[in-house]
C-alpha cells in the first residue's frame, strides 16, 4: 500500500470536521473521494499536504509513519496537490509557473531556456500538450489546470491530489483532463480525485471512498457500485425525482427577436441573431460550452451590455438596452453565473447581500431611510425558508460555502415573485442538498405559472428541467427541442458544432 | 456575537498602530536622552492638560476630522481621492473672498459663504470623477495632481487680484473677515469655534447616512464588490458623482470653517503646510472609513500634533517625535492594505 490514513480526526472547537476517516491508496491506482460541500473532503487532503494538523490519527506512506508538518514535506515525500483555485502567476510563461520555487539554474542566474526545454519534455513524456512559453493568463482554463498538474510533477510527486479539478471545466476539457489522468497512472502516479460529480467517479475511478458530515459512509470498488448508491451513502437517504407536471403554458413572458451584439474591443461578434421565447408556466433551457455567447445573452436580457440590433420584451414591454433597474422593475429576477463577481459582496453581512435589488421597496425604505427592524427580519425567515447554514445573518457572505451562498442568491431572487426568472449556472460548484432544492424551487416557480430562462453548461440540468431546450454554439442558437426529444447525444453533437442529420 | 467580534476588530486594529507608534517614540525619546515618562507627561499636559490646550487640540483636530470624513466617504463608495487638500484650499479661498465681496455681513453672509466654498470645492472633486468618466483618467492621479494647481492657484489669488494690501510686504493674505460674519467661538477666550460642532454633528449625520439609508447602503455596495452593485441595478455613474461631490464638499468646509473661524482671512499656506488634509486621510484610512472612527483618530492625531508643541516647549525633545510616530502610523497603515492585498490575492488563487 502506497499511502494509508488511520483513524484521522479534526476538531476545530467542538466541531468535528473529520470523524475517524480511514483511507487507502495503492500505487496506479485512482481513488475518488466524495461527499457534499462541508463533508470534510478538503480538509483531509489539506492533512495529508501539511496544511492541516490531525487532532488525532496517524498518516503512513509506504508503511512508514510520518508527521507531515507542512506542505514542503509533502512534496518531499512524493505528494503534490492540484488546489482547487489556480494558484499561478497569470502574467509569467507557463514554463516559469511549472519551475517556480525549483527553478533550473545557470550559476546564480534563472536559467530560462532550460525551464522551456524541461517543461516541454515534461509535457510530452505525460501526453500533455502545452506551449511552455505562452503566457500562462492567457491560456484556456483546460490549460491551466494542465500546468498545475505539471507543477506537482515536476517537483516529483507520485501521489496526486486533485480537489474539484472539473468544477472549471467544459465538458471536451473534461474529457482531455480524463484521458490525462488515465495516462499518469499508466505512467506510474497514483491519483487522488476530490469530486462530487458521480458520472466521472464511475468512469474513471477505482474505488470511492464516501464522506458524510466529517465520517466514511463506505469505501467501494467503482465496479461494484452504482451513482444511486453513492448518491445514498453522499446525502444520507433517497434523493427525490423531481417530475415536470404538465401544466397550461401561458403567454409569452421574455421574447427575444434578432438580437445582436459585437465586442467593442475586437468587433468579433458575440450574440448572432438569437432568437427566442420563453412562456408563463415554462422552463427554457439554454445548453452550450460555456464562452458560446451564454454570458452575451445574460448581459444583453439583464441590461448589463447593450445589444447592436434586435428587441428584447419582458412582460409586455420594450426593455432593448434598458437600465438594470428599468429592466428588474419590469419584472426581472436573476441568479447569476458567477455567484462571487455578480452575485455578491464577499465582505458585505448577509443582510446587505440579500437586500441588493429590495431595499428600495416601499416595505425596506420609507424617504430613503431603511426600516433595519423589517428588513432583518424578512432576512432571517429567508435564510431559515431556504436552509441557509450559517451562525448569523450578521456573517459576511465569504464565510458561506458555495452552496449555502448560492442558497442565499436565490433565496433573494426567487422571493422576489416576479414573473420572470433568469437563472444561470444556478447550481455550479454546489453539493447535491442544495442542487436538489434549487431544483426544486425553479420547478416550484414554473408550476405557478412564472417563466424560467435556465442557461447551464451541465447537461444533465437542462435535460431535467427544461420544457423546451435551446442550443448555443458561438454566439448563435443551433438547435431547439421539446422536453420529449431532447437527449444527451443530440445536444452534445450541436454543442460541439456538428448537427444530427 | 459575531457583530461584537467584527466591532471589536475595527478598534483593535487603530489601536494596535497606536500603541506600537507610541513604543517606537520611546526609543526615539530615549536616544535623545530625556525620560520617557515625563516626554510623555508633556505630550499628555500639551495636549489635553487644561482647559486650554484640550480645546487647542481640538480646534487643530476640526479640518481633520472634515477632510478625513469627505476621503471616507469616497472610500466607501470605492473611489480614493487623494484631492483632500485641493479640495480644501479651494474651499477656504472662495469663502475667504466671497465673505470680503458680499454686499452685507452677519448670520447669512457667513452661511452663504461656506456653501460657496464647499459647492467650489465640491465640483472641483466632481471635476476629477467627470475627468475619469469622459477620457478614463485615473482617480488616483487626477485628484492627486489637481492638489498643486489648486494650491498654486489659490496662491496666485491672495498674491496679485485679491490680496490685502493695506499691510505692506508680509504673507499674501486676504482681506480680513468681518467680525460679524465669523463663525463665533464655542468658550470666550478660547480658539475652539463652532466648526467643531460642526464636524461633529457631520460624523453622525454621515454615518446615519451609511448605515441606515438606501442612497448610504448603494455607496457601500459600490465600494465593495462593483459587479455586484450593477447586477442589482445600482447605478454607478450616479453614486460616484454623488459621492466625490459629497466628499470635495466636506474637505472644502474644513478650509472654509478654518477661514472663518481661526485664520479669519485666507493665508497663503496656512492650510496646506499643516498637512490637515493628509492627516485627515490618515485618520480615515486608519479608522477604515469608519466615520465616527475617523473622528476619533483625527482628534488623536490633532493631540499628537499639539502635544509634541508642548514636549519642545517643556523638554530637549523636539517636536518632530509627532512626526515619528505618525511615520509608524504611515507604515501600519500600508502594512494593512498590503496585507489585504495579498489575503485577496490568496484567496482568488486558493
Amino acid at each position: 500500500m502506497l499511502l494509508e490514513l488511520k483513524d484521522i480526526t479534526k476538531k476545530y472547537g467542538d466541531f468535528k470536521a473529520n470523524d475517524q476517516v480511514s483511507f487507502s491508496l495503492n500505487k496506479q491506482e485512482i481513488h475518488a473521494i466524495v461527499g457534499e460541500n462541508g463533508a470534510g473532503k478538503t480538509t483531509l487532503m489539506r492533512m495529508l499536504y501539511g496544511m492541516e494538523k490531525p487532532t488525532s490519527g496517524d498518516i503512513f506512506i509506504n508503511g512508514k509513519k510520518q508527521n507531515i508538518d507542512n506542505p514542503n514535506i509533502a512534496i518531499e515525500l512524493g505528494i503534490g496537490m492540484v488546489h482547487q483555485h489556480f494558484m499561478l502567476f497569470p502574467p509569467f510563461t507557463i514554463a516559469e509557473n511549472v519551475v517556480f520555487h525549483h527553478e533550473p539554474k545557470k550559476g546564480w542566474r534563472y536559467d530560462r531556456k532550460k525551464a522551456a526545454d524541461e517543461v516541454a519534455q515534461l509535457a510530452e513524456k505525460f501526453g500533455m500538450k502545452i506551449n511552455p512559453l505562452d503566457i500562462a493568463g492567457d491560456a484556456p482554463v483546460g490549460i491551466q489546470q494542465r500546468v498545475e498538474i505539471l507543477k506537482v510533477l515536476y517537483q516529483g510527486a507520485d501521489v496526486i491530489i486533485l480537489d474539484e479539478p472539473t468544477a472549471v471545466l467544459t465538458p471536451l476539457e473534461v474529457k482531455e483532463l480524463l484521458v490525462s489522468l488515465r495516462e499518469l497512472v499508466k505512467m506510474g502516479k497514483s491519483i487522488i480525485l476530490i469530486t462530487h460529480k458521480l458520472n466521472e467517479v464511475m468512469e474513471i475511478a477505482d474505488r470511492v471512498t464516501v464522506l458524510r458530515d466529517g465520517k466514511v459512509t463506505g469505501t467501494l470498488t467503482t465496479k461494484d457500485t452504482n451513482p444511486e448508491e453513492l448518491s445514498r451513502l453522499m446525502v444520507g437517504r433517497e434523493l427525490k425525482n423531481n417530475p415536470l407536471p404538465s401544466i397550461e403554458k401561458g403567454n409569452e413572458i421574455l421574447s427575444i427577436k434578432n438580437i445582436e451584439m459585437t465586442s467593442k474591443k475586437s468587433g468579433k461578434t458575440l450574440l448572432d441573431d438569437v432568437t427566442l421565447q420563453v412562456r408563463q408556466g415554462e422552463i427554457v433551457g439554454i445548453a452550450g460550452v460555456s464562452g458560446n455567447g451564454q454570458s452575451e445573452l445574460i448581459q444583453a436580457i439583464t441590461g448589463l451590455a447593450p445589444v447592436n440590433k434586435g428587441s428584447v420584451t419582458l412582460n409586455g414591454a420594450d426593455m432593448t438596452n434598458r437600465s438594470v433597474k428599468q429592466i428588474r422593475d419590469q419584472g426581472l429576477s436573476h441568479i447569476p453565473e458567477d455567484r462571487y463577481l455578480w452575485g455578491a459582496a464577499k465582505e458585505a453581512n448577509l443582510v446587505d447581500n440579500m437586500m441588493m435589488t429590495d431595499y428600495a421597496k416601499p416595505a425596506f425604505q420609507k424617504a430613503g431611510v431603511l426600516k433595519l427592524k423589517e428588513i432583518r427580519r424578512y432576512v432571517a425567515e429567508s435564510v431559515k425558508k431556504f436552509n441557509v447554514k450559517t451562525t448569523s445573518i450578521d456573517t459576511s457572505a465569504q464565510f458561506l460555502s458555495g452552496g449555502n451562498l448560492q442558497k442565499l442568491i436565490a433565496a433573494r431572487e426567487i422571493q422576489k415573485n416576479t414573473p420572470f426568472l433568469l437563472a444561470a449556472e444556478p447550481t455550479r460548484g454546489v453539493d447535491i442538498g442544495a442542487m436538489e432544492f434549487i431544483h426544486e424551487q425553479l420547478i416550484e416557480k414554473r408550476n405557478n405559472g412564472d417563466a424560467v430562462l435556465l442557461i447551464s453548461s451541465e447537461l444533465s440540468e437542462i435535460l431535467a428541467l427544461s420544457d423546451r431546450v435551446f442550443v448555443m454554439y458561438e454566439g448563435k442558437i443551433v438547435g431547439e427541442f421539446d422536453h420529449q426529444n431532447a437527449s444527451e447525444e443530440k445536444l452534445s453533437i450541436l454543442m460541439a458544432g456538428g448537427n444530427n442529420e | 456575537m459575531n457583530k461584537l467580534k467584527t466591532n471589536a476588530t475595527v478598534f483593535i486594529q487603530p489601536l494596535l498602530a497606536v500603541i506600537v507608534g507610541l513604543l517606537v517614540g520611546t526609543i526615539a525619546i530615549m536616544l535623545s536622552g530625556e525620560s520617557v515618562i515625563v516626554t510623555y507627561q508633556e505630550m499628555w499636559d500639551g495636549a489635553f492638560g487644561n482647559l486650554y490646550f484640550l480645546t487647542n487640540t481640538l480646534e487643530r483636530a476640526i479640518p481633520i476630522i472634515l477632510a478625513g470624513l469627505g476621503v471616507a466617504f469616497a472610500f466607501r463608495a470605492g473611489f480614493f481621492n487623494l484631492g483632500a487638500e485641493g479640495q480644501l484650499v479651494m474651499g477656504a479661498v472662495t469663502t475667504a473672498i466671497v465673505t470680503v465681496y458680499l454686499p452685507f455681513q452677519g448670520l447669512l453672509n457667513m452661511v452663504i459663504s461656506i456653501i460657496a466654498g464647499m459647492l467650489i470645492a465640491g465640483l472641483y472633486s466632481f471635476l476629477a470623477g467627470w475627468m475619469e468618466q469622459r477620457f478614463q483618467i485615473n482617480l488616483l492621479i487626477s485628484t492627486l495632481l489637481l492638489n498643486y494647481i489648486a494650491v498654486l492657484f489659490a496662491g496666485y489669488l491672495v498674491s496679485e487680484p485679491f490680496r490685502d494690501t493695506s499691510s505692506a510686504g508680509g504673507v499674501p493674505q486676504t482681506v480680513m473677515v468681518d467680525e460679524a460674519s465669523r463663525l463665533p467661538k464655542l468658550l470666550t477666550g478660547m480658539n475652539l469655534h463652532y466648526g467643531f460642532v460642526i464636524a461633529i454633528i457631520l460624523a453622525i449625520v454621515i454615518a446615519f447616512i451609511m448605515k441606515r439609508t438606501t442612497f448610504g447602503y448603494e455607496v457601500r455596495m459600490l465600494g465593495q464588490n462593483v459587479f455586484f452593485a450593477q447586477y442589482g441595478g445600482i447605478n454607478r455613474k450616479k453614486i460616484m458623482f454623488t459621492s466625490l461631490l459629497i466628499s470635495g464638499m466636506l474637505a472644502g468646509l474644513a478650509g472654509s470653517v478654518e477661514v472663518l473661524g481661526i485664520h479669519y482671512r485666507f493665508i497663503e499656506g496656512a492650510l496646506s503646510n499643516p498637512q490637515f488634509a493628509w492627516t485627515g486621510l490618515m485618520a480615515a484610512l486608519l479608522a477604515n472609513s469608519n466615520p465616527i472612527g475617523t473622528t476619533v483618530v483625527a482628534i488623536f492625531l490633532a493631540a499628537l500634533d499639539t502635544g509634541s508643541l508642548g514636549v519642545e516647549r517643556n523638554t530637549d525633545v523636539p517636536n518632530s517625535i509627532s512626526g515619528i510616530i505618525q511615520a509608524v502610523l504611515i507604515l501600519f497603515i500600508s502594512a494593512k492594505f498590503t496585507m489585504n492585498f495579498l489575503n485577496q490575492r490568496k484567496k482568488e488563487g486558493k
